[in-house]
């Protein structure tokens, strides 16, 4: 376990290394879009969902992330949220943002190109998910994909009313 | 496996015939059920879990199921594992395969228009009797009786894992504790029993799944994200209905 931690973070080293060197390149201008989990890098918390949620569920959750902040970080790492340089290479733009926590990388993120070549190359390949409002909707629909619910549940769920009123 | 399907099929035709085929797939999840299920001692995979069936000896349903659960293993990382409780558990395949299994041999019987929904996970083919696409909603994560997303679509599955409905019930193996950080998690794609896998890895690896997925769009994967604090996403290419 702790071998392959050790490797992560030596990989990790080495991209940016590798980007230091590939600085001396002039990057081409081009507009760069963040991955899915690239909002790490500002950390603003992401924005409350207007729908209703639960009450209980989540609050345990929490606890753990504290105790590690304060554990002495063997690798020689300092807590926060680092970008590293832009990257050129033929295809785009790289930028790679990495968290530390506790001594420990604990995210990685990278933007990649969305102009030149690499529009028509990368994307479906790494498109990111597009976030949007969370709706709630009574719609006409013909069936319900959820969950796998019990047998118990199924008698209170939306397909059991599809089922019942088709029957 | 503790679930109930609907089935619904589009055909005009005699009810008789509409009730054989029917009751031809129950039939069969019935059968998968008494093979597969792992809530039973004597079935096909608890024996073989214990050791006293020999993988020579096991049926070619059995062997495929296992070389599947390893593909699937292999194609996720790891996130997708039939061993992640423990013991061997391959129901998360096993469900959407005997579905898509089911669904071909509607086709093979004549049926060109129904649809299959075994606990949320959805195989689909043809027309609505309406004349067009199927119309499938994705369970809000927190309102049970309201949907998210509405999909519309004529051929293709539709699977959702979340953590709402049993609990912590999905496990990330590399760290052996409960998935955190996704709520509900929708893959539509070509095949019932991959898109199933898809989501509970993507559940399972939490808020690092929905760039995961992002990446399986390229093979005709589309998908829908809940996190647990409320956010929604989703892939470009997601067939919703307008």
């Amino acid at each position: 376990m702790r071998r392959s931690t050790a490797a992560a973070v030596g990989t990790l080293t080495g991209a940016a290394l590798i980007i230091g060197v590939r600085l001396s390149v002039t990057p081409p201008e081009a507009p760069v879009v963040a991955a899915p989990v690239g909002n790490l890098a500002d950390g603003t918390p992401a924005p409350k969902p207007s729908s209703k949620k639960p009450a209980a569920s989540g609050s345990k959750e929490k606890a753990p992330a504290k105790q590690k902040e304060t554990a002495k970080p063997k690798s020689g790492l300092k807590d926060g949220v680092f970008k590293g340089d832009a990257a050129a290479n033929p295809y785009g733009k790289i930028q790679v943002t990495i968290k530390v926590e506790g001594g420990e990388i604990t995210d990685a993120a990278a933007t990649f190109p969305t102009a030149n070549d690499s529009a028509t190359i990368n994307p479906p390949a790494i498109a990111a998910l597009k976030e949007s409002t969370l709706q709630a909707q009574n719609a006409d629909v013909s069936a319900v994909s959820g969950a796998t619910y019990t047998s118990e549940s199924y008698v209170k769920s939306l397909q059991a009313a599809l089922d019942a009123a088709k029957a | 496996m503790g679930t109930t399907v609907s089935i619904e099929l589009g055909e005009d035709r005699p009810d008789l015939e509409l009730r054989g085929l029917i009751t031809s797939v129950c039939d069969w999840l019935h059968e998968v059920d008494a093979r597969f299920s792992t809530y039973k001692a004597d079935s096909e995979v608890s024996r073989f879990g214990r050791g006293e069936l020999r993988l020579e000896d096991a049926s070619a349903d059995l062997r495929h199921v296992l070389d599947a659960c390893a593909d699937l293993w292999r194609d996720t990382d790891g996130y997708f594992d039939a061993y992640a409780s423990g013991p061997l558990d391959p129901s998360g395949y096993v469900k959407g395969w005997s579905v898509e299994v089911a669904a071909a041999r509607l086709l093979a019987a004549g049926s060109h228009d129904h649809y299959i929904n075994a606990g949320g996970d959805i195989r689909m083919r043809g027309n609505h009797p309406d004349g067009g696409p199927w119309r499938v909603g994705i369970r809000h994560p927190w309102e049970a009786d309201k949907v998210s997303w509405v999909l519309a679509l004529h051929d293709g599955a539709v699977a959702t894992s979340g953590t709402y409905e049993r609990g912590d019930h999905i496990f990330n193996p590399r760290t052996g504790r409960p998935a955190q950080g996704l709520r509900s998690v929708t893959v539509v794609g070509p095949d019932l029993s991959v898109a199933d896998a898809y989501a509970t890895a993507a559940l399972a690896m939490g808020e690092a799944g929905i760039a995961w997925l992002s990446k399986r769009a390229a093979d005709g994967y589309d998908s829908a994200v809940v996190t647990d604090d409320g956010r929604a996403f989703s892939s470009a290419n997601l067939p919703a209905a307008v």
